[in-house]
């Protein structure tokens, strides 16, 4: 062997040992130009005010200010408020059409594809298509919804009907009616996604074990309750969590259908993020509040690492 | 056993359920449509009319019906082109500014955003390395930053590298690098699922057939995972086309605006013209629905290896 | 910082190019056209919230829009070989955050900015160092000492510095449908609710406003500031600190709650996106307490006796106005008071760090001149003439402009935000809990929720 060719050789492995890191460099640059380093100067941000004469440095001022704010406890009513209603509906709607989808049906190919053309549209689009519906006195539903005789005294006008008071303390519940159709609007723009992943998870859930449980004599509910449910539970559990995160960090629909109104109805922390920061130009106030919403979404994945963890080590 | 009789019946009361359902999902989307069709008169009217159909003495009179284009004449504004090859050229910002940018920055986002994907996918499906499992985990951190948290220092930095003066430089690049920062951690995780999805034997035999690793990865795996990358750029596309928030406060020049930020010029505009409102939103929506319509098995495949893994 | 990272992310940038091979297509063309326009004329950049390149003749801001495509080839041939204007449009919501931003990371800034002082922007500007102090350049120039005073006034931040030069004025004021009112406009909040009761019994709205908490509650600069002004209230007391638990404020808040919860006003006025127009286009509500600007946009009109305004265009309520269908007239007071409104002006500012600081000098000039003046208050101004020569002028002897500027002058205007250095923030604070009294619950404690209010808003100062 001469000395030439192992050089080459070591040079090949030097390359090829070399090969992940190019590999994985780019992304990792990218990440960290607009990911990480925004997220450093947002804590940076969260301890500085703005002064005439520029940035002033403030402690943790911002947040006391940020807690201060009557609005941010409404907020964070509205939010949960939001998230409870919003996973729940979707998830319950999500599962029992992927149940009826699970069938095996001629058609399904075109269900799921119609079923799934929500999705594709932009939550500002959306948000501005359900407005149209409801707008006051011309829009379609609104003209339905206005009938006294379906909603005494004066009909229903979404957009502008009042909260109820509180039944407890300050907890914004029951919800105003705008509450109510923004969930609804996010489901719908939601829910096709669900199916889709509660129908891939079913898909895998044998047809043997539950044909071997009918052969025992269980009904449908029972397979449903006793077999599918706990079989799917970790899927069913990573849904809730997507849907929580999308569903706390999404602006656009309430940006485009209710603007946080009426009142500060549905004034949700994202949207509150959003006002905060570019219409009141409060940046540094706002920037305490992203840290927290950030905090929150954290504890969010960690919770799904857990679980698809607990899924891998049991498969 | 039930019945051959009731399973039968059984199966068409899943369909009417489904297409019941289906009916539902669909009618914001065709009221939309209904709405854009209409003119102004039949827009301002209350109680409103689903149709603009009726006549004096009918309340549904086909022969009566008030079709309008006048939606899509205003997003559109069709000028007669004489010297051109088609008769009329459409002057609306929505075609000659709005959707060619998204196409742009939807385009090269998913582009950018799926070579980095498969690079590191790859890397991360088929190399045990130091530090790898911290890493993957770390990416997947970083979904958990919203975007409109990341915002507030994206926002200053776009206008300091503005300001800069770097040639070919502009507000077009950076909101593309943003995208690409933002669709790149999911698609990662996508990227890096396909390619565990293809059995590493193949590549064994063509390196031992000689191949550099590299060769392998451009040869045997990437074509293999083709259709896996295909559904990450499909999905990053229609994410950024989407997206609004970004594209609204990170571009300044008009010149540079993305559909979405159109479609909030032409709300703000046209208040209680829904009519237009209605036509911009089917222009805007329509180019993704169609592309979805085409390649909706790429979705399906990368939407739910997204969910589980991410 | 900056400069290093800059480094880092061109090093970063160039080091994906090169390794993927898939540069997104950068701007070339565009970048260049501008500049190559007129060789020898150096750029001179403004940001309007119109769009020259908008011509949807049906566009809610068309005559802005038609305005500069008029004038900017005007202004390039009168300086020909020495400015070449360039327009870039802005979004009238989003402008002052755009500049702010652009001015604090230094970069980008144009030479002139249209700018309104409705918001409150002076303060906020003033607070984060955007605008440059004009006052010892207008004093030396020929129109300041023709300007009305007090809209230079609304141009003066808390230091004394002139922030802005006003070209038109912008004050509110109330539409009247008048057969809606045959014994004429009430005076006194009691006699509003003496016609605002007859008015129901007919199946009709006494008035209409802008009710809702949308667009960051700039509800506060409009109808409920003219209530409360007219009520003798404030919302500061003039030394930056928020005063809103006072009984003139109350008095006010309980006379808009009684409007509300009587149903003498119609419940779109709470829909947001200015809806509450509409029912002042179908004459369902009898008044409506706005700007003066607002019969750009309140238009087609249906009269009470069905007569039709239906150009779609601001002719429409000018139309009405000389058909005497509508009249302009101050707001109701409360007794020993003067009606209230706000007054506003538009005109323009140089942010710190614009480029071509000279241009903008010559523009303004150049706007102030006899031959310009009337038109820009006209059109995109929407207002009075704040250079009070130019008052005289034919343009402004037109009904409109006369019924306006009686109602004016029998009216006290003081802009609403007064001493408040954090405009933007009263503004929804205010909103929200004016809403929440007059709305949405009618039994909530007055005094307590404005002291709370008052007391947030301060703890900050």
């Amino acid at each position: 062997m001469t000395q030439d060719s192992a050089r080459r050789r070591r040079a090949n492995k030097t390359i090829r040992s070399m090969l992940p890191f190019w590999l994985i460099f780019p992304t990792v640059a990218v990440l960290l130009a607009v990911q990480v380093y925004p997220a450093l100067y947002t804590i940076w941000l969260s301890l500085h005010d703005r002064q005439p004469a520029g940035w002033e440095w403030v402690g943790p001022r911002n947040f006391d200010r940020l807690f201060k704010m009557g609005l941010f406890g409404e907020s964070v009513g509205h939010t949960a408020l939001f998230l409870v209603g919003y996973t729940s509906l979707t998830l319950l709607l999500g599962f029992f059409i992927a149940l009826l989808l699970n069938r095996k049906l001629k058609l399904s190919g075109l269900y799921i594809t119609l079923l799934f053309i929500p999705w594709v549209i932009a939550d500002i689009i959306v948000g501005i298509v359900f407005r149209l519906l409801v707008v006051p006195d011309y829009g379609l539903l609104a003209g339905i919804l206005q009938n006294p005789a379906l909603f005494p005294p004066e009909g229903l006008s979404v957009l502008t009907a009042s909260r109820a008071a509180a039944w407890v303390g300050d907890f914004p519940f029951p919800p105003a009616p705008a509450m109510i159709y923004l969930i609804l609007a996010s489901t719908w723009r939601a829910l096709p996604f669900i199916i889709l992943l509660l129908l891939a998870a079913m898909q895998t859930v044998s047809a043997e074990v539950i044909e071997s449980s009918r052969i025992d004599g269980a009904n449908s509910s029972q397979v449903v309750r006793h077999i599918l449910v706990p079989l799917m539970l970790p899927t069913l559990v990573v849904a809730l969590f997507s849907l929580t995160l999308s569903g706390m960090n999404g602006v656009g629909m309430v940006f485009s259908l209710t603007g946080g109104g009426p009142g500060s109805s549905t004034e949700v922390l994202s949207y509150m993020l959003y006002a905060l920061g570019w219409r009141q130009l409060e940046f540094g106030r706002a920037a305490a509040l992203a840290l927290l919403i950030a905090a929150i979404n954290w504890l969010l994945i960690l919770g799904t690492l857990r679980v698809t963890r607990l899924e891998e080590r049991n498969a | 056993m039930p019945s051959l009789t009731s399973k039968r019946a059984q199966g068409w009361l899943v369909h009417a359920a489904l297409a019941t359902i289906c009916l539902f999902a669909l009618i914001p989307v065709a009221t939309t449509v209904l709405i854009s069709f209409k003119g102004e008169r039949d827009i301002l009217r209350k109680p409103p009319n689903l149709f603009p159909c009726d006549s004096a003495t009918q309340p549904f009179d086909p022969s009566a019906c008030r079709w309008s284009v006048e939606g899509y004449q205003r997003v559109l504004a069709p000028r007669p082109a004489p010297e051109g090859l088609l008769p009329i050229r459409l002057t609306g910002n929505l075609v000659s500014i709005y959707l060619p940018n998204s196409l742009l920055y939807a385009g090269a986002t998913a582009l950018l955003v799926m070579l980095l994907a498969s690079m590191s996918g790859y890397a991360f499906s088929r190399y045990r390395f130091r530090g790898r499992q911290t890493l993957l985990v770390a990416i997947l951190a970083i979904t958990g930053i919203p975007l409109l948290t990341n915002l507030l220092a994206l926002y200053q930095m776009g206008v300091t590298l503005r300001k800069a003066d770097i040639p070919l430089y502009d507000d077009r690049f950076f909101l593309v690098v943003v995208y690409t920062g933002f669709f790149l951690p999911l698609s990662v995780w996508i990227a890096k699922g396909f390619f565990d999805a293809i059995p590493r034997d193949l590549e064994e035999a063509a390196l031992i057939d000689g191949c550099s690793p590299l060769g392998a990865l451009l040869r045997v795996s990437m074509p293999l995972a083709l259709p896996g990358l295909m559904a990450v750029f499909l999905l990053t596309f229609v994410n950024v086309w989407n997206e609004f928030i970004a594209g609204y406060l990170l571009i300044a020049k008009n010149e540079f605006k993305p559909a979405m930020f159109g479609l909030y010029e032409f709300l703000g505009q046209n208040i209680i013209n829904l009519q237009v409102v209605a036509a911009a939103c089917i222009l805007i929506a329509l180019p993704v629905v169609v592309l979805f319509l085409f390649a909706r098995r790429s979705f399906f495949a990368a939407m739910v290896e997204g969910a589980i893994k991410g | 910082m900056q400069r290093t990272w800059t480094l880092w992310f061109l090093s970063v940038l160039s080091l994906l190019l090169a390794a993927c091979a898939a540069p997104p297509p950068a701007a070339e063309g565009e970048a260049t056209e501008s500049e190559a326009a007129a060789p020898a004329a150096q750029d001179f950049v403004t940001w309007y919230q119109y769009d020259e390149k908008n011509e949807d003749p049906a566009s809610d801001e068309r005559v802005g829009n038609q305005y500069l495509r008029d004038t900017i080839p005007l202004f390039n041939e009168a300086f020909a070989g020495k400015w070449n204007w360039v327009n870039q449009p802005k979004a009238w919501d989003r402008m002052s955050a755009e500049i702010i931003a652009a001015v604090q990371s230094g970069g980008d800034v144009p030479d002139l900015y249209e700018m309104g002082t409705g918001g409150g922007d002076v303060g906020v500007f003033y607070r984060n160092g955007v605008m440059q102090d004009l006052r010892p350049w207008a004093e030396a120039q020929p129109w300041y000492s023709e300007m009305d005073p007090s809209a230079l006034a609304a141009c003066t931040g808390p230091d004394g510095g002139l922030y802005c030069i006003p070209i038109a004025e912008r004050p509110h004021l109330v539409y009247v449908w008048a057969d809606r009112f045959p014994n004429g406009y009430p005076k006194t909040p009691e006699a509003f609710m003496v016609e605002a009761e007859r008015l129901k019994a007919e199946g009709l709205y006494a008035m209409t406003f802008l009710g809702s908490t949308a667009f960051d509650g700039t509800g506060t600069t409009r109808a409920v500031w003219t209530t409360v002004s007219s009520f003798g209230g404030k919302f500061d007391d003039g030394a930056g600190a928020m005063t809103l638990n006072t009984p003139a404020n109350i008095a006010a808040i309980e006379f808009l709650r009684t409007v509300v919860q009587s149903g003498y006003a119609p419940e779109i006025a709470f829909a947001g996106n200015f809806q509450e127009e509409e029912a002042f286009k179908d004459a369902s509500a009898g008044s409506f307490p706005t700007g003066l600007f607002g019969y750009r946009y309140i238009n087609p009109l249906t009269a009470p006796d069905g007569t039709q305004y239906s150009k779609g265009n601001e002719e429409d309520m000018l139309d009405a106005i000389a058909a005497g269908d509508v009249v302009l007239t101050p707001f109701l007071a409360a007794e020993g008071q003067k009606p209230g409104c706000e007054i506003s002006v538009t005109g323009f500012a140089i942010p710190v760090g614009a480029q071509n600081p000279e241009a903008a000098y010559d523009y303004i000039n150049w706007i102030l001149t006899p031959e310009q003046n009337a038109d820009w208050v006209l059109r995109p101004g929407a207002g009075f003439p704040a250079l009070q020569s130019t008052r005289q002028s034919e343009q402004f002897q037109t009904p409109f402009y006369q019924q306006a500027s009686e109602a004016i002058s029998a009216s006290a205007c003081s802009p609403w935000s007064g001493s408040l250095e954090r405009p933007l923030e009263a503004q929804k604070l205010i909103m929200n809990v004016v809403y929440k009294l007059i709305k949405e619950d009618p039994s909530a404690d007055i005094a307590a929720e404005l002291q709370a209010v008052e007391d947030e808003y301060n703890a900050a100062n």
